[in-house]
């Protein structure tokens, strides 16, 4: 089975009108998603993150480059039909109500919708009470989770989310978060562009960072995060009498009671903790020592520009 | 194919606006004034008194289909013009909104092609067009009708006709709103496309007055594309009034119209396929 996203050597630039500036929005991006994947893109304001995902729908057309989207061209809308999009800012027709943008929608994406399906996508997102109502009074919040409504009609194999929980209040989060959950089970890739850094750190299980139009870091979250050849473990309290002990081990204390040590191999690792056990040491825990991910997006920005 | 969907999705956005609710409230408005102002005395098919508002307007005896004749020429023409600009002003909003920021994204990502969303905007206007033509002709054959028994269905072709001019106008409308996503400008291409309509209608008086050069050729070049809108009005009025009508003339008339409607929106599809939003 095709990866829901395979994107080599991807290239686009915009032009002035009059063709006098260029700016390079996409220099060289290579991306693959695997299938059932929550994958999140972040990266700093004009990075080309949006125009990233514009190519991956064929809303824009890049200059070179190859876009498998779940194993089609993103021109063609047999593809498109298995994607859920929810745009950064999703103009909705103010005049129409929920259920009619949602049968408009579904219309367009060639699904008989009746009423009662409808209204069960609606109540999946908590918008059962506004379903009869003008959208034009809607909050930014209930807005955003009419789109998603949308983005989920047909429940498409791959849903692609561009600020999925902007506007929303934390309560709402939750209850997104719960529902993108419950369509990764489902077998539904995720794509979702945010800046909302720990929104992505508990949804996504993949992390791609896109900084002046090239893709820096990439890979399962847990792998950048995790900081190399360093380990984070927790001993029972009172155990070893004296902390001076451990110190004298090569640990060193670090927030909440924790103890950290840098080992180059599990053997390393291993005689340490050997060592600390015969000082009195009473493992409860130990974990690879891990950053979160605002601080790894800022050492690849880093990277990235020097 | 999803031009029906876009089709009646722009149906929807213009049952929402004022300027159609207000078209519809006052063609009705008309309509039922007339109903209740306008006394008609038809006596053996003859039509003996006419009365608006209680005073007697025409004397003469005349047999109440001819009467009439007059009436419809100037309705169709009232239908034409008055739809032309109404429709100018209120539909020059329709594709600039279709490709607002938000909103074309979130369509272009559904499976639907591009040139079905640019055919669907142009079907459902002329639909629209259509729709409000016939509800004003349609309207004012059942009045007339149901006060004289004269019953034709002629005015009701003339709308369409009156319709499909409108398409013209509309699809250079359209083709300006993909290059420049602008109500304005959408509603000046539409304007324009009205005086060189008019212009192309006297194409002929008026090259021969003008002394050759690039001025002249230009002139002769853009008029020989754009639609005679004043032949194109006299041909609805001629058919509203039951009056004779050259068929060859009509039927050039209505090919030459959709050519230029075809060609415009071949060349906003062409546009629109390679635009980045």
């Amino acid at each position: 089975m095709p990866a829901a996203l395979a994107v080599s050597s991807l290239h686009k630039r915009f032009r002035s009108r009059f063709g006098r500036t260029e700016s390079v929005a996409l220099d060289g991006v290579d991306l693959e998603v695997p299938r059932g994947e929550a994958f999140g893109l972040i990266g700093p304001n004009g990075a080309g993150k949006t125009t990233f995902i514009k190519c991956l729908l064929g809303i824009a057309h890049p200059d070179s480059g190859d876009i498998a989207l779940l194993g089609g061209r993103p021109g063609d809308p047999r593809a498109r039909a298995r994607v859920g999009y929810l745009p950064e800012r999703l103009a909705l027709p103010g005049a129409w109500t929920a259920r009619a943008f949602l049968a408009s929608v579904g219309r367009l994406k060639g699904i008989v919708l009746e009423r009662p399906a409808i209204d069960a996508l609606l109540d999946r997102l908590g918008l059962t009470e506004a379903a009869g109502r003008r959208i034009r009074g809607f909050s930014k919040g209930m807005r955003q989770r009419l789109g998603l409504a949308a983005a989920l009609l047909g429940s498409p194999e791959l849903l692609v989310l561009d600020e999925p929980t902007d506007g929303v209040d934390p309560l709402g989060r939750v209850e997104i978060r719960q529902l993108l959950a419950a369509e990764l089970s489902r077998g539904a890739t995720l794509f979702i562009n945010s800046h909302l850094l720990s929104e992505t750190e508990r949804i996504c299980t993949r992390i791609g960072i896109l900084s002046r139009g090239r893709l820096v870091r990439s890979g399962p979250l847990e792998v950048l995060t995790a900081v190399q050849q360093r380990w984070r473990a927790r001993f029972a309290p009172g155990t070893p009498e004296s902390p001076g002990l451990l110190l004298g081990l090569g640990f060193e204390p670090v927030e909440g009671g924790a103890w950290e040590l840098a080992a180059a191999d599990p053997t390393a690792l291993n005689q340490a903790l050997d060592r600390a056990r015969t000082a009195g040491a009473q493992l409860v825990e130990l974990e690879r020592a891990s950053r979160d991910l605002e601080d790894v997006l800022s050492e690849a920005l880093a990277a990235g520009s020097a | 194919m999803k031009t029906g969907a876009v089709a009646l999705d722009l149906l929807r956005e213009a049952a929402a606006r004022r300027w159609f609710l207000a078209l519809g409230l006052a063609l009705t408005a008309l309509l039922l004034l007339l109903v209740t102002s306008l006394r008609l005395e038809v006596v053996d098919g003859a039509l003996a008194a006419t009365r608006l508002f209680g005073k007697p307007i025409f004397h003469d005896i005349r047999p109440a289909d001819v009467a009439l004749r007059p009436v419809f020429l100037v309705a169709s023409q009232m239908v034409f013009w008055c739809g032309l600009c109404f429709g100018v002003l209120a539909c020059a909003d329709f594709a600039p909104a279709l490709l607002s920021p938000g909103r074309i994204e979130h369509l272009l990502s559904l499976p639907v092609q591009r040139w079905e969303l640019l055919l669907g905007t142009f079907v459902g206007v002329l639909t629209l067009a259509a729709g409000g033509a016939a509800y004003a002709s349609g309207g004012l054959i059942l009045v007339l009708g149901a006060k004289t028994g004269v019953w034709t269905g002629w005015p009701l072709i003339s709308a369409l006709l009156s319709a499909l001019s409108f398409g013209g106008v509309y699809a250079g409308m359209l083709a300006v709103a993909v290059w420049v996503r602008s109500a304005a400008l959408s509603a000046a291409a539409g304007a324009s496309l009205i005086g060189l309509g008019l212009l192309a209608t006297y194409r002929r008086t008026l090259l021969d007055v003008m002394g050759e050069g690039l001025g002249r050729a230009l002139f002769a070049g853009v008029t020989a594309l754009v639609p005679p809108l004043g032949k194109l009005a006299d041909a609805a009025g001629a058919l509203a009034s039951s009056a004779p009508l050259a068929p060859g003339g009509v039927l050039r008339l209505i090919l030459g119209t959709l050519a230029f409607a075809g060609g415009l929106l071949a060349l906003a599809a062409w546009r629109f396929e390679r635009r980045d939003f």
